[in-house]
């Protein structure tokens, strides 16, 4: 065997030497800019004419800490309708059955079109439109005792909800190799069962990061059920302004409870996201 | 005279314009080890998912031990058969993957019980023991709770083929198996299935391993073109191919 | 000239010069426009002529009288929800208001209201609902529009008039805007609905027939033009006006015009309302 050949002349040996820091002047000189902003943000709304003591006062009354309450179990409510809904009509839009696949496309296309505060005052309206409802012959009732103020915000979130979640979901199982159902069906499993078991748990994975994102967009959603008298978060500190003529006061209690209820949130999304990636490596950062 | 267990009479089968099968006819004999060889597009994957109803076919008809695939004859036409039936056919088969498909989010033991499980609806005691002797025969016992991404490619296919061994098939469909290993890792999965093939176990091979198909092979069968060229005994077909198409791959190959 | 009469003459121009800016304060005189907000919901003080999506109202045509009688001014309108209201005025956005907007206690911290209109919630149901008299509401379903005063004067009358006499409370439902109360009336969401007397005539005039007042307006008040408290100027050169519209017929020009000529007052009063 031949000796390796000596190496050319004039590329010095670096092995000893250590990189420098750079010194990122431009960011300590931004940063500092930043802080003087802020600093003087600070300083604006604390000599501006607000009066933080009726802030402090009604952070945590009664009506206020109810329509928290009343927030958190529409939009926790609102959402889980939306997946189930999101679920089905995903699977319908990737049906091979031409029927199901249209009414699949067709309420995405009518949910997502319209303003979500238009469907919640349609849906609280109703009752102009179908005074009494029911299934003839075995129930009736007059819609404006059936739609509530809480029935219409779930049906006006949750179904709008579905329409966005059903593209979620429809991306998140294409995202799903198709080798994985084509194993399940070699096994013997039909389309459902294979969707249900192995398409849709791999799914999950995927879509979380968007649904987390979603529930998160859903909480401050449910404060347009404030126009249909649903007595959430924005509509009781709304109602105490109305009183009582502090509207930037009771509007930043309002701001400072839904921002401490998303801060909460966020992290508990990051754990959800851990949990899915169980079986596999990588982590989505 | 004993039936073939899979009779394929005049299939044809198109991807759009593209004919990936041209009316192929062709009989596997129970316990036979088949090879198939020949270049990519010329069908042999087509065929061996046309036996599992992966892939439909446009004309012809496959018999599996001696059931119509995939359609029912009646009153002169053909109609097809529900998803379930269908469902119920693929048991029959079962199916090795090139890209191994295991589940990733259940362990080694959860992909080979799932079917029998889920699909089977057999008792997961029973189920659970069976795929611990599975997984010991293809060497894996140790595994039984690792996730697929915890295990090396050989070792991910080895799993594969108890997995499709659980249902307890008449009949093993290997697509190109080791083209997706390190070349270290196809001798562990060679070996699983050259024991398979003594076992018994009549198996389809779309294969580019000519040692294993000379070693272990009853038929080999050459395809090009969406047609059967040539087929025989190993030794004829690789060792001596009469036809030029045959001889011009294999140089190729070798 | 001596130097005396040069003084006196600068001194009496300085005298007129001042008694001019008594009168209407710079900005505006500068600006030749009074920059006004309303709410555009409250028909017939102010709303959107349904046809011409024209801004138009009661407070519309009373504004723009006074307008030119404070020296041919422009007005510069501008629209915002009923609660934006105040506010507007306390951010200077608005001159004064006028926007059907009731003369109480509560609001006078940081305004005064000259007082043009007599008012008072009252009570009306569908025309074909049994309610007679208004005790008749005790205990049923009652809604108005939750930005308004009107929701602690219905707990009033309620306490005064139906637990008194051993009849079930009033249930408030609260609304949105009149719209939407009149809306829920129809759905039979709720069995009466309360409004400013002086929406009455105009909703029964659009829809004939379809409504009942039923009682009288309970809580008498007024409705009066907001005013800031440093703008004393202001207030009384618009007090001074607005009498004089009162004195040659055309404020109740304008009241008969819109159905209201029962709601007159004789002249404007400054912060009159009881409470």
């Amino acid at each position: 065997m031949k000796p390796a050949p000596a190496l050319a002349e004039g590329f010095p040996d670096l092995s000893g030497m250590r990189v420098a820091r750079e010194p990122h002047w431009f960011r300590w000189f931004s940063a500092a800019l930043i802080v003087l902003v802020l600093a003087a943000i600070a300083r604006a709304f604390a000599n501006g004419q607000i009066e933080w003591s009726y802030v402090s006062r009604f952070l945590t009354v009664k009506v206020i800490l109810e329509g928290i309450v009343n927030t958190m179990v529409m939009a926790v409510l609102a959402m889980a309708l939306g997946i189930v809904l999101g679920i089905v009509v995903a699977i319908m839009r990737l049906s091979p059955n031409p029927v199901l696949k249209t009414v699949a496309a067709g309420y995405t296309w009518l949910f997502r079109g319209t303003p979500l505060i238009l469907q919640l005052l349609l849906w609280f309206n109703l009752a102009l439109v179908f005074p009494t409802i029911g299934i003839p012959g075995l129930w009736s009732a007059r819609a404006v005792d059936v739609m509530t103020p809480f029935l219409a915000a779930l049906l006006g979130l949750g179904i709008n909800q579905g329409a966005y979640t059903s593209e979620v979901m429809r991306a998140g199982m294409l995202s799903v190799d198709i080798g994985q159902y084509e194993a399940a069906q070699a096994i013997g499993m039909g389309r459902l069962r294979a969707l249900r078991r192995i398409v849709l748990p791999q799914a999950m994975r995927v879509v979380i990061p968007p649904l987390g994102n979603e529930f998160i967009g859903m909480v401050k959603a449910t404060s347009l059920a404030s126009v249909i008298q649903y007595p959430e978060l924005l509509h009781n500190a709304e109602n105490i302004y109305y009183a009582n003529s502090r509207v930037i006061e009771l509007l930043i209690v309002a701001g400072l409870w839904y921002l401490l209820v998303v801060s909460i949130l966020t992290p508990l999304q990051m754990l959800l996201e851990r949990r899915f990636a169980r079986g596999t490596l990588r982590l989505a950062r | 005279m004993t039936k073939p267990l899979v009779a394929i009479r005049s299939v044809s089968k198109n991807f759009g314009e593209f004919q990936a099968l041209k009316s192929v006819s062709l009989d596997v004999w129970p316990g036979e080890v088949m090879c198939l060889i020949g270049a990519s597009g010329s069908g042999k994957t087509t065929l061996l998912r046309c036996i599992n109803q992966l892939a439909t076919i446009d004309s012809g008809g496959i018999w599996l031990d001696g059931e119509l695939l995939g359609v029912r004859e009646q009153g002169g036409r053909l109609h097809r058969l529900s998803e379930r039936e269908i469902g119920r056919q693929r048991l029959k088969t079962g199916m090795v993957f090139q890209r191994f498909n295991l589940f990733p989010h259940k362990t080694a033991l959860e992909n080979i019980t799932e079917g029998p499980t889920q699909v089977q609806g057999r008792k997961s005691d029973e189920v659970r023991a069976e795929a611990l002797e599975l997984l010991r025969r293809v060497g894996l016992a140790a595994k039984a709770d690792s996730y697929p991404a915890q295990l090396s490619g050989g070792q991910q296919q080895r799993v594969a083929i108890a997995r499709a061994l659980a249902m307890k098939p008449m009949l093993m469909l290997f697509d190109e198996p080791t083209s997706a290993l390190d070349p270290e890792l196809v001798g562990e999965v060679l070996a699983v299935m050259k024991e398979l093939a003594k076992s018994g176990m009549t198996m389809m091979v779309v294969t580019h391993e000519l040692g294993f198909a000379r070693e272990v092979a009853d038929r080999v069968v050459y395809m090009d073109q969406g047609a059967i060229v040539e087929q025989g005994r190993a030794s004829d077909v690789l060792g001596a191919p009469r036809e030029e198409r045959t001889k011009a791959f294999l140089s190729a190959v070798i | 000239m001596t130097r005396l009469s040069l003084s006196l003459g600068l001194a009496a121009l300085a005298a007129v010069a001042s008694a001019q800016a008594a009168e209407l304060p710079a900005e505006i005189k500068q600006a030749g426009a009074l920059k006004l907000t309303v709410n555009s919901t409250y028909a017939p003080m102010e709303y959107r002529d349904p046809a011409t999506n024209e801004l138009v109202g009661l407070d519309i045509d009373l504004a723009n009288e006074l307008a030119k009688r404070l020296g041919g001014l422009k007005i510069v309108w501008s629209e915002t929800p009923f609660a934006e209201l105040i506010p507007s005025l306390q951010t200077r956005r608005a001159d004064f208001i006028i926007s059907g907007i009731s003369d109480r206690a509560s609001r006078r911290e940081t305004a005064d209201f000259v007082d043009y209109l007599a008012t008072g919630p009252q009570f009306f149901v569908m025309a074909e609902s049994e309610a007679k008299a208004a005790t008749d509401l005790c205990g049923k379903k009652v809604g108005t529009t939750r930005s308004t005063s009107f929701p602690v004067e219905i707990e009033k009358w309620s306490k005064q008039n139906c637990e008194t006499a051993g009849k079930p409370a009033i249930q408030y439902v609260p609304g949105e805007n009149s719209i939407d109360v009149r809306n829920q009336l129809k759905q039979g969401r709720i069995d009466a609905a309360v409004q400013g007397s002086e929406t009455l005539p105009y909703a029964q005039t659009q829809e004939p027939g379809k409504y009942r007042i039923v009682g009288e307006a309970f809580a008498k008040g007024y409705q009066g033009i907001m005013i800031r408290k440093d703008d004393s100027a202001l207030r009384e050169v618009v007090t001074e006006k607005l009498t004089a519209m009162i004195a040659d017929g055309a404020y109740k020009a304008i009241l008969d015009k819109w159905g209201l000529g029962a709601n007159a007052v004789a002249q404007p009063m400054l912060n009159a309302a009881p409470q």
